[in-house]
């Protein structure tokens, strides 16, 4: 071990003490910030990954959909079955229509599918929160959970559907009869816009209301494990015929997802600010350190240590304080991420905020999630910062003269 | 002709434009006691410095071992003077962070590293200082004549050919400071180092082989004994 980096150690933890103060100090704050951005990281990651699931799982993996109804629907949809990338397809169609019970109307998005194969291509099941998918070929309509609240419809109620088609009324003579549907479940996913305006009605009967004729909106498809949706997009996107168009779910979603990415990236340069403020401390006590060692700084040079070999040794400080404080930080992000639940749930209590969260944050349980890259990135910002804070000293150190240092007596 | 170790040939040094001293020639040779003394603010500890090229002279040269080295690199210096030169201050200057034994090799970790046999001299050393058994004890509880102690025999570390010793025994009372005094020179007498004792006492000056005198500048010989005598 080189001289400067044993001295270095050694001034931050001395031979027959555990940890001077300052060390615990400047270890602390690093582990602090380390950890809160760590945490935060962690935690916006568990919200993306709700969320990508919630879209997944509601939209599938890609989505064959046209500006025109399909009219050779089952065509199409033979011809997505047979590419080997391709685990499972759900054809639908989808229009908005005005709904209502109990005079309380509603305009919400109707999407026709077809359940079972629906069920191959999202996980539809999943999100139910009420009611069973069992009587929904024979007359049901599945809601999303906030049209059901806005409705005030529970599970076995019934809505009227008036679609575009019923208004056509040439003669304008004859009386228009909804169809009406029974409310055979409600699902929620958690993802605001997947829950909120939503009706899945039988494809035949969204056909019939449209007046379809059979045709279809789109394709609905899931991909075999390991198929990047993006890639093969592009490439089924050469086979197909415009204006018919395949999307992947990043495609569809770019901008939400653009808006989550921005959000994170931002989340973790304001909070590098608290690592900042450590790296400041650390070169605040560091350089208040060379003023202190001065004479010791003469007698290194006395002894045949060089100036830059003096700066090096302040360098390392930084590096060790960087390098602690991450290794204590990252497990005490680990720690809180474990216990977060019930951290959120004893601070909830404290504060009385319950609903508010559950109607704002809409979870009861944090998620959360983090991986091997996100780690690298917190520590080594935060063994660069601290590196970084320990240049002003280190650069202080290497100025001083010797003979200066050492007449200091 | 005995062998020269370090030489100032002429040497000035002046602070800004206030003179310190000039015309200074000064040598030491092999295993030569040299005691420099002078009233405080003479520059005495200049001198020292000057000639271990912590502070670079205003005019004239430093000759280390026949090379001049006045206009060297201080990287090049810094390899050079620990070989040369070990140094013991008034105030000890041991690294409070380290203990005992780790301030004593801690010279040999700069130069070169350490190894078991640097262990075994340091502990060898310790014993001749009668602080045997005192190897891991931290500084902070040491007296002040312990800590010169181990100044000293950190001074003696790295073999060097020239001890300078800068008021040693300053803070030191007279019984501590007779002590450490005549166990500078008996360790530099034992391994064959010069000695150059800057010092306010003249009594200590006159046990050197050579005495000298700043004052005004210029460098009196006070008194030279020959070895023998």
């Amino acid at each position: 071990m080189k001289w400067y980096t044993y001295l270095a150690i050694k001034q931050l933890f001395p031979t027959g003490k555990r940890v001077s103060f300052f060390t615990a100090i400047s270890v602390l704050g690093v582990a602090l910030g380390v950890m809160v951005l760590f945490v935060v990281q962690s935690v916006m990651d568990g919200f993306q990954r709700n969320i990508r699931q919630a879209i997944v799982g509601t939209q599938g993996d890609l989505r064959v959909d046209s500006k025109s109804p399909i009219m050779d629907g089952d065509d199409v949809d033979t011809f997505l079955k047979s590419l080997p990338e391709v685990a499972a397809t759900a054809k639908y169609s989808y229009g908005i229509a005005m709904m209502q019970r109990d005079k309380r109307p509603a305009f919400p998005i109707i999407k026709g599918i077809d359940l079972e194969n629906e069920l191959r291509v999202v996980d539809l099941q999943k999100f139910i929160k009420c009611g069973t998918l069992e009587n929904f070929d024979s007359g049901g309509v599945i809601l999303s959970g906030e049209l059901a609240r806005w409705m005030r419809a529970n599970v076995g109620d019934s809505v009227e559907i008036y679609s575009p088609k019923m208004m056509e009324n040439e003669d304008g003579d004859e009386v228009i009869l909804p169809k009406t549907l029974e409310v055979a479940a409600i699902f929620e996913t958690g993802y605001h816009h997947a829950d909120q305006n939503i009706a899945l009605l039988p494809l035949d009967v969204m056909q019939e209301l449209y007046g379809l004729n059979g045709w279809i909106h789109g394709i609905g498809i899931k991909l075999k494990p390991n198929v990047r949706a993006e890639k093969f997009a592009f490439e089924l996107n050469k086979c197909l015929n415009p204006p018919i168009l395949a999307e992947s779910w990043q495609e569809m979603n770019r901008d939400l997802l653009f808006a989550l990415k921005t959000e994170k990236t931002m989340m973790f340069f304001v909070l590098l600010f608290i690592l900042l403020m450590a790296a400041f401390s650390i070169a605040g006590s560091l350089t208040i350190s060379v003023v202190r060692k001065t004479r010791e700084i003469g007698l290194i040079g006395a002894l045949g240590g060089t100036a830059k070999q003096c700066a090096a040794c302040f360098m390392v400080q930084g590096l060790v304080l960087g390098i602690v404080g991450s290794a204590i930080g990252i497990p005490l992000g680990m720690a809180v991420i474990r216990f977060r639940n019930d951290i959120v749930s004893a601070f909830v209590k404290l504060c009385r905020v319950e609903d508010f969260m559950l109607k704002f944050y809409a979870f009861s349980n944090m998620p959360a999630q983090y991986g091997a890259r996100d780690i690298f990135v917190i520590v080594a910002f935060a063994i660069a910062l601290c590196c970084i804070a320990g240049i002003l000293p280190a650069l202080k150190a290497a100025k001083i003269n010797p003979a200066e240092a050492l007449r200091n007596e | 002709m005995s062998n020269i170790i370090a030489e100032l040939r002429d040497v000035r040094k002046n602070f800004q434009d206030s003179l310190i001293f000039s015309g200074i020639d000064l040598w030491i040779e092999e295993g030569e006691t040299i005691g420099i003394c002078g009233d405080s603010g003479s520059g005495k500890t200049t001198l020292m410095n000057v000639l271990g090229m912590l502070d670079r002279p205003s005019g004239g040269s430093v000759i280390w071992e026949g090379n001049d080295v006045t206009g060297e690199r201080s990287s090049k210096l810094s390899k050079l003077r620990p070989k040369l030169f070990g140094y013991i201050f008034q105030r000890c200057n041991l690294i409070p962070e380290l203990n005992v034994l780790e301030n004593l090799l801690f010279p040999r970790r700069i130069v070169t590293g350490v190894e078991q046999s640097d262990v075994d001299f340091a502990k060898n050393l310790l014993k001749r200082v009668s602080m045997s058994g005192a190897e891991s004890r931290n500084i902070t509880t040491l007296s002040g004549g312990e800590r010169q102690r181990v100044a000293v025999v950190r001074a003696m570390m790295n073999h060097p050919k020239i001890i300078i010793a800068d008021e040693p025994t300053g803070s030191l009372d007279e019984r501590s400071a007779d002590a450490v005094m005549d166990m500078i020179v008996g360790l530099c007498g034992e391994y064959g180092s010069a000695l150059l004792l800057i010092t306010h006492n003249g009594r200590f000056a006159k046990k050197m082989n050579t005495s000298h005198k700043l004052h005004g500048g210029k460098l009196e010989k006070i008194h030279r004994w020959s070895r023998e005598s």
